[in-house]
């Protein structure tokens, strides 16, 4: 008996518009796209298992597929499946190391300048990609002192005392690596009368499902859908998110992906400039002060994927003195940790040169995104400071005193 | 120029097509602010890339001149959208488009003020207005007037095109009568990349690719040239380039002596993408924000307006002083059809034909009569603001394209036509309403 769980692939009408857009088959011959990583394959696989082969492992799971397909059909879902279910894990050590965010972090952070001399080191850098497969060459962001939880939990008292709290799901990026963007995000909140909380949380998973451990999302998913629920409470608060990705993983790959019940708490789940975007709409602006910038915004593929960048574009048009150039959306090649593994590392940057030229042509003062991986990999490969929207926004509100 | 701050933009435009991103760029290059949702990709990926203005009258008549016959057509369909719109807005709308398309270095050429042929797949032929420079010129024009030897070629592995089913059929053509036809397979540069395990699946984007790198196509033209055929005219795959297809057909003429023709082959549409991309890119330097991956689900009407819009993915309303629904037909889900009637699912709008003793289909698939569901789409006032269920319009929201009703896009060939007419026309109503209401 055949199990059809997600039969989308009949809605498949074969016009090859996602092997257009895909990344990844725009750069190498070695992967055939996704119609036939995905529907096509598919049909093959429920019945014939050993059919799944090893281009699966191609895709960087940057969406861009379903964002474009006419029919919607879930074409990044089968590709995940398929490889979680049906190709062997190579390079375990390697995947522990990207995958493991939180167990990484709570280490590192607790000696952050040694951790960091280390990743930094050539040594190191040598023995990650002799002997773990991480790419010599990448650029690893820094570890910050302690975690960004903490150090909300510690304003818990005063977070409290605004009319109006959300939760704040920061994710492993704010918490390990990037406090200041979880400082801007918070004061930005409170800007506006709003509290912000951190609930307990795990990292979302999305680095476990591109090294197909579905195993250990479904774990993940399971803490913090049972954590966001307790904390949210009857009164339905939002939760927040900074990073696009954590918020594409939580609200869509749950249910998608692992076919876990997020129903619950779905309508609470929101990117922050989808929030921010609706409370200047609802209480007006807060008062900013010119930036004087010249900014290209460069919408992440996760963010693309459910329209979220209206929300963005939406809210920096509305910070005074910024000039925008909204750049032809396109992806970096990072993908998350795809441009981190030393097999996908030239084919992540390849497909980044489209984005690294027009970014180059736009010569702006900064490059805006909303996804913490997107801001590693433009800061790698151009010369151009990269900035969260919010941390913009803060800027504004800053300058305003 | 959005003034209400309770707005999000000026304009809304449901739909990223042809019609709509028309819509959009004439809204953006007038001062207002405009976004478009897309749900995936638009039907310009499966066009011939060529557009129609009026190609044929009833029982397959072809129309040799379209402006010369538009004024009797239009009064003897009073409600088509040409007849809404009127002949000198579908005229600027037109120059509009070309003038758009150019500023992106995409070159359209007419027969003015005829119609022209351009040769499908199968080897028949279809009447437009508008066509990519390698599919009519003068060039192709006087080479054809010749009787020329043509070759028809295809690149070997891909699939999606038959040169021996596209020469017989035009062998069979009576205008090509004293034309000598024959087939040839050409070999790709990069073919066999040395190292690499190639499983590329030959689709007309991966080919488009290959031509698109300079050091690629002299490769192309001599191994073109040691088939040892020589002929006027070039026929390959609309496959030469997706980003730099002028240097592309301009290099492999030079270097082959043969003129260079491209044939729209099966999706995706090489030729139709090279419109897509030029018009997102004009669009988006005239400062308009392009979603995609978002479907608008539903949208609110209150009193004879549309107050807001609801999204798949948004948990929130966005909301515009105008709306424009360019939604598309069937396929690309702007017309909904159950087994009871055809529905517009966003704003649940009047649709024509009512399904009351309507035959909706002929009982031949390619009768010339057409079928009734293809007229199928939203019943509009002159001005294309559509009507509510009570019979009362929808003033600040406009309809374009094919979500509309009382044409035939395929028994007329005035799809794109339409698409761009009623868009530019739309824009424009907008722009004259948003400014006397500052004025």
């Amino acid at each position: 008996m055949i199990k059809l769980e997600n039969t989308s692939f009949d809605c498949c009408i074969k016009c090859t518009v996602c092997t257009v857009y895909c990344p990844v088959a725009r750069v190498t011959a070695s992967y055939p796209g996704p119609k036939y990583s995905g529907p096509d394959a598919e049909r093959m696989r429920i019945k014939t298992p050993f059919l799944a082969d090893q281009s699966l492992a191609y895709c960087n799971n940057c969406k861009r597929c379903e964002t474009v397909c006419p029919s919607g059909v879930r074409i990044t879902d089968f590709i995940y499946q398929a490889k979680s279910a049906r190709l062997r894990r190579k390079n375990r050590l390697r995947d522990f190391l990207l995958t493991r965010t939180d167990l990484m972090g709570k280490l590192a952070t607790r000696v952050n300048g040694l951790a960091n001399r280390v990743m930094q080191a050539a040594f190191a850098r040598t023995l990650l990609s002799a002997f773990v497969g991480i790419a010599g060459r990448a650029s690893f962001p820094k570890f910050d002192r302690g975690t960004f939880s903490k150090t909300l939990q510690r304003q818990a008292n005063h977070q409290q005392t605004f009319p109006e709290t959300v939760l704040y799901f920061h994710g492993c990026y704010v918490n390990y690596y990037d406090h200041a963007l979880g400082n801007d995000v918070v004061f930005a909140l409170n800007t506006l009368g709003v509290g912000a909380i951190a609930p307990p949380q795990k990292c979302c998973g999305v680095p476990l499902i591109a090294a197909g451990d579905l195993k250990k999302v479904r774990q993940n998913a399971t803490y913090n859908l049972a954590e966001l629920l307790k904390a949210a409470g009857e009164g339905g608060r939002k939760i927040i998110f900074s990073s696009s990705s954590c918020v594409l993983t939580v609200k869509h790959d749950y249910p998608g992906i692992l076919d876990i019940d997020n129903a619950a708490i779905f309508h609470q789940l929101e990117f922050i400039t989808a929030f921010l975007h609706k409370r200047f709409k609802q209480t007006g602006l807060p008062t900013m002060g010119p930036v004087n910038l010249t900014a290209a915004y460069h919408s992440p593929c996760h963010l693309e994927r459910t329209g979220g960048a209206i929300h963005t574009v939406s809210v920096l048009k509305q910070i005074p003195g910024l000039r925008l150039i909204l750049l032809h959306s396109e992806c970096c090649g990072i993908a998350g940790t795809y441009g981190f593994k030393k097999e996908y590392r030239q084919i992540a940057a390849d497909i980044g040169q489209v984005l690294f030229e027009q970014i180059n042509t736009a010569a702006p003062d900064i490059v805006i995104t909303d996804c913490e991986t997107c801001k590693m990999q433009i800061q790698a490969h151009t010369d151009y400071p990269v900035m969260h929207p919010v941390s913009v926004l803060a800027m504004a509100i800053r300058a305003a005193t | 120029m959005c003034s209400e701050q309770t707005h999000d933009y000026d304009c809304i435009i449901i739909g990223g097509g042809i019609s709509g991103l028309t819509c959009g760029i004439r809204c953006q290059s007038q001062g207002l602010s405009c976004a478009i949702i897309s749900s995936g990709m638009s039907a310009l990926h499966f066009s011939s890339g060529s557009i129609d203005l009026l190609g044929y009258l009833a029982g397959l008549d072809v129309v040799q001149q379209p402006f010369e016959i538009l004024p009797e057509f239009i009064d003897r369909h009073p409600d088509h959208p040409y007849a809404k719109c009127g002949i000198d807005t579908t005229r600027t709308a037109f120059a509009f488009f070309q003038e758009t398309l150019a500023r992106q270095n995409l070159h359209l050429h007419t027969n003015t003020p005829n119609n022209h042929f351009h040769v499908t797949a199968f080897g028949t032929l279809k009447p437009t207005f508008f066509s990519q420079q390698s599919v009519f010129s003068q060039a192709i024009k006087s080479a054809f007037e010749n009787h020329p030897a043509i070759i028809i070629a295809n690149v070997r592995g891909f699939k999606d095109f038959h040169p021996q089913l596209a020469a017989a059929n035009l062998r069979k053509n009576k205008l090509f009568a004293g034309c000598d036809i024959s087939c040839a397979v050409i070999d790709l540069p990069e073919a066999h990349e040395p190292g690499v395990e190639t499983i590329r699946n030959m689709r007309s984007i991966d080919i488009a690719r290959i031509v698109d790198k300079q050091e690629n196509l002299a490769i192309f033209a001599q191994r073109i040239n040691a088939t040892g055929h020589q002929a006027d005219i070039l026929a390959l795959p609309a496959c030469l380039g997706i980003d730099h297809y002028n240097r592309a057909i301009l290099e492999l003429s030079d270097q082959t002596g043969m003129t260079v023709y491209e044939v729209p082959s099966l999706p995706p549409s090489i030729l139709g993408m090279r419109l897509d991309n030029a018009l997102k890119a004009r669009f988006a330097a005239l400062g308009g924000v392009f979603i995609a991956g978002e479907s608008v689900t539903s949208g609110r009407i209150q009193g004879n307006r549309v107050a807001y819009i609801h999204t798949r993915n948004q948990d929130e309303d966005l909301s515009a002083r105008f709306y424009v629904l360019a939604s598309g037909s069937f396929f690309s889900r702007g017309l909904a059809s159950g087994f009871e009637s055809i529905k517009e699912p966003v704003f649940d709008l009047e649709v024509l034909p009512g399904m009351e003793n309507t035959e909706m289909a002929s009982p031949a698939f390619f009768s010339p009569d057409s079928h009734a569901f293809m007229r199928a789409g939203v019943k509009t006032n002159a001005r294309l603001n559509p009507f509510q269920k009570n019979g009362e319009p929808v003033t600040n929201l406009f309809c374009t394209g094919a979500v509309l009703a009382d044409y035939n896009p395929v028994a007329e060939a005035s799809g794109g036509g339409v698409a761009i007419t009623t868009g530019y026309y739309a824009a424009n109503n907008i722009d004259a309403l948003v400014k006397s209401l500052i004025f």
